[in-house]
């Protein structure tokens, strides 16, 4: 992926800038305002993460001149303002997704991953399949190698979630956010026993596993578990 | 000013300690800035002026008065000699006079002239006057002219009012009427409208000063007061009296706001001290940590355990900030535009399904939930829920094995409970208040995970939502309960228990040193 950082941090860009290069995509760097959206709008990038408070010219309105000028690159706000008010302006403005600093890269990678994906397949389908898991939207069922399979209507949504994210990293946080709608985590590690639920639901009377858990970060559902760390 | 205060003392020991006041006050020349005293001073002059007016008034009737009266007098006689005179008696005229001459007891005396002669009427009265002086004309109807006499008459500078009337042959008959009296009650008169004018301008100067200085006794206390303040005792409080007045009603008002600001004080102190120590030893943990790896050569694996390690510490530090930063905000009462009517029990209810899940794949705990309404409330809904959840995640961590955790709701939309207990050991009676103190962990939790933070974040949730947090024993084990009353009008924000809490520190230092 091509990703634009504006960041005035120099210190904190460089940290992001090796850390997503290691993990395979080019970035691009820009330290205030008014040169990121100089860049933005010469390039093409897959997705773009934007500081929210910038030089020259506050990170907000970058976005909201990018998309204003039809931009739809997607845009992952990170902030030292962890506020739930400041969460919802940040996502008027035309992001995608809000992360507080601190950070944990793995959580930052995760989101961007979320928020890129959902901007490249667009229009999802009503029916998600992942390997022979079958959800079906309208008809609010499960099927795995045809076998149905009865899930609470909570667990329906986080499988919904997981099968929106095939293949990418969810984290706790994120599950929390977009499956329970809290923005605060509970130190019991209650998703962990919701996942262990869904998993026994899922994946027990099956050869392959799907649900796998990512040490560190959270969790994937992926056909293939060979690439991440199982347990 | 020096010497009359030093007199006021010297002649009178009563007034010795005021006059002291008062010098004391003087010299601080700040007395007659007072506005007390300038009022004194307008109000002084005001009532002097009056009271010289209305007196002023008195006398001058009473004067009218007694001219009147005499006037009176005087015409009563000449009218009664005039008449004798009419009837063509004027031996008779005569007679009459020479006989009220020699009875004069009431200091008149009688005079019949012919004008070319200048005749005196009796020979025996020398002693009368010859002429008059200053013959004024006066406006008496059928009375004639009025005269004083004049000075060398025999009743030499008493004042005489004299009536003159012309009789028909050159003739001229003088009536004159001593006036001593009266003068003299109206010089009393005069004086005492003088004397009592000043002393009505004194007696309201001093009762200006005596006003000022106790104006000044007051605002001085205050002003002692303010610059302890200022110079570092937030301690102090002006001093109200039993009186009640308005000094009181101010003072009052300062006092709680002086509460309010050494809240928020020892509040911001409290911060800092926690920065300091509660963040501080973990850091160095984390530090050495990291030193003591980098001492010797290792397998990565090792390394890589320790940077696991690492992180953990550090993820544990952004977690205890973070918690600190939510509790200062939501104490300093900054509002969220997030708040929206919300079904408690329905928040609830998702909560207990996500540990009820926990409770059933571990064997140790027991989780139940009875929710019995589902009120509507208006709130920030996911701060309610840290705060249920903090108090959830504490009953699940302190409660005994194997434990049974409950939560709860009960009540209406107008006033309902979230209770959440646990049969852990509990809190003592006399240690609940302290644990809602940030980074307090009490003597059995030192070694177990945790910032101590948990119950100061469920306290600033509660207090702004203007709810209510009671600890209470579950017989065994402890009930939290946060008592909402939505229907009640809410308390201004920042009207919290004036009780300062001052954090622990020593209690801290251990804490951190144990974990």
């Amino acid at each position: 992926m091509r990703i634009l950082l504006v960041e005035d941090d120099i210190e904190a860009a460089t940290y992001l800038v090796k850390g997503l290069t290691e993990s395979g995509h080019i970035v691009e760097h820009a330290s205030d305002g008014e040169r990121g959206l100089q860049m933005a709008t010469s390039n093409a990038y897959d997705s773009m993460i934007i500081d929210r408070m910038l030089p020259k010219r506050d990170g907000l309105s970058v976005i909201e001149e990018l998309r204003r000028m039809g931009n739809m690159a997607p845009v992952l706000i990170l902030s030292a303002l962890d506020d739930v008010d400041e969460r919802v302006t940040g996502l008027k403005a035309g992001g995608d997704d809000y992360l507080t600093k601190p950070y944990q890269l793995s959580e930052l990678t995760a989101r961007l991953q979320a928020i890129s994906r959902r901007a490249q397949t667009g229009v999802q389908g009503t029916v998600l399949h992942v390997g022979d898991l079958t959800l079906d939207l309208i008809k609010h069922k499960v099927t795995r190698s045809g076998r149905n399979i009865n899930l609470q209507p909570r667990e329906f949504r986080l499988l919904e979630y997981l099968m929106q994210h095939t293949g990418q990293v969810v984290t706790r946080s994120m599950l929390l956010e977009n499956v329970w709608d809290y923005h605060f985590d509970p130190q019991t590690n209650v998703i962990d026993v919701q996942i262990s639920r869904l998993r026994s639901k899922i994946d027990k009377d099956f050869d392959t596993p799907l649900l796998h858990t990512v040490r560190g970060a959270g969790y994937k559902l992926q056909e293939v578990g060979n690439t991440a760390e199982t347990s | 000013m020096d010497t009359t205060a030093h007199l006021n003392s010297a002649q009178n020991t009563e007034t010795g300690g005021l006059a002291a006041r008062l010098l004391r006050r003087f010299d601080q020349r700040r007395l007659f800035r007072t506005s007390a005293f300038r009022l004194a001073v307008i109000y002084a002059t005001l009532f002097s002026t009056l009271s010289a007016l209305t007196l002023g008034f008195i006398y001058w009737s009473t004067r009218d008065q007694i001219d009147a009266q005499v006037d009176a007098r005087l015409r009563l006689e000449t009218d009664y000699l005039i008449n004798l005179y009419k009837s063509g008696a004027l031996p008779e005229l005569l007679e009459a006079i020479q006989r009220r001459n020699q009875i004069d007891t009431y200091g008149r005396f009688y005079y019949l002239s012919n004008k070319e002669q200048e005749e005196s009427s009796d020979e025996s009265q020398e002693t009368l006057p010859i002429r008059l002086k200053s013959v004024r004309n006066h406006a008496t109807r059928n009375l004639g002219d009025v005269a004083d006499l004049p000075p060398g008459s025999p009743r030499a500078f008493n004042p005489v009012r004299v009536a003159e009337t012309t009789l028909s042959n050159g003739l001229k008959l003088t009536i004159g009427h001593e006036i001593s009296d009266e003068q003299a009650l109206l010089d009393h008169t005069f004086a005492l409208v003088v004397g009592a004018t000043l002393l009505t301008l004194f007696f309201s100067l001093i009762g200006g000063l005596w006003l000022g200085t106790s104006v000044l006794r007051r605002i001085d206390s205050v002003n002692r007061t303010a610059s302890e303040i200022m110079s570092g005792d937030l301690s102090q409080r002006l001093s109200v009296t039993e009186r009640d007045d308005e000094f009181d009603e101010i003072s009052t008002k300062l006092n709680q706001m002086l509460n309010r600001i050494e809240d928020l004080m020892k509040s911001m102190q409290q911060v800092t001290n926690n920065v300091a120590h509660d963040l501080r030893s973990p850091l160095t943990r984390l530090r050495n940590r990291l030193e003591v790896t980098l001492l010797e050569e290792r397998d990565s694996a090792n390394y890589r355990a320790v940077m696991e390690e690492a992180i953990g510490d550090a993820d544990s530090l952004i977690h205890t900030f973070n918690a600190m930063l939510s509790i200062a905000r939501l104490e300093a009462g900054i509002d969220s535009a997030q708040w929206r009517e919300t079904r408690m029990g329905d928040l609830a209810g998702e909560l207990a399904e996500l540990y009820e899940a926990v409770a059933e794949e571990d064997e140790h705990l027991t989780f139940t939930s009875d929710i019995q309404s589902n009120p509507h409330f208006r709130c920030n809904r996911h701060l309610i829920g840290q705060a249920v959840t903090n108090l959830l995640d504490n009953a699940i961590k302190y409660s005994a094995k194997p434990s049974k955790v409950k939560l709860s709701v009960r009540g209406n939309d107008n006033a309902f409970t979230i209770t959440v207990s646990d049969n852990g050991p509990g809190i003592p009676e006399h240690e609940r208040e302290r644990v809602f103190e940030r980074f307090v962990r009490l003597e059995n939790e030192r070694n177990s995970p945790g910032n101590g933070l948990g119950l100061s974040l469920v306290q600033a949730v509660v207090r702004l939502h203007s709810a209510r947090l009671s600890l209470a024993d579950n017989n065994p084990g402890l009930s939290v309960s946060i008592h909402f009353e939505p229907r009640r009008k809410p308390k201004p924000k920042g009207q919290r228990s004036k009780k300062a809490k001052l954090t622990k520190i020593s209690a801290n230092q251990e804490k951190s040193k144990a974990a």
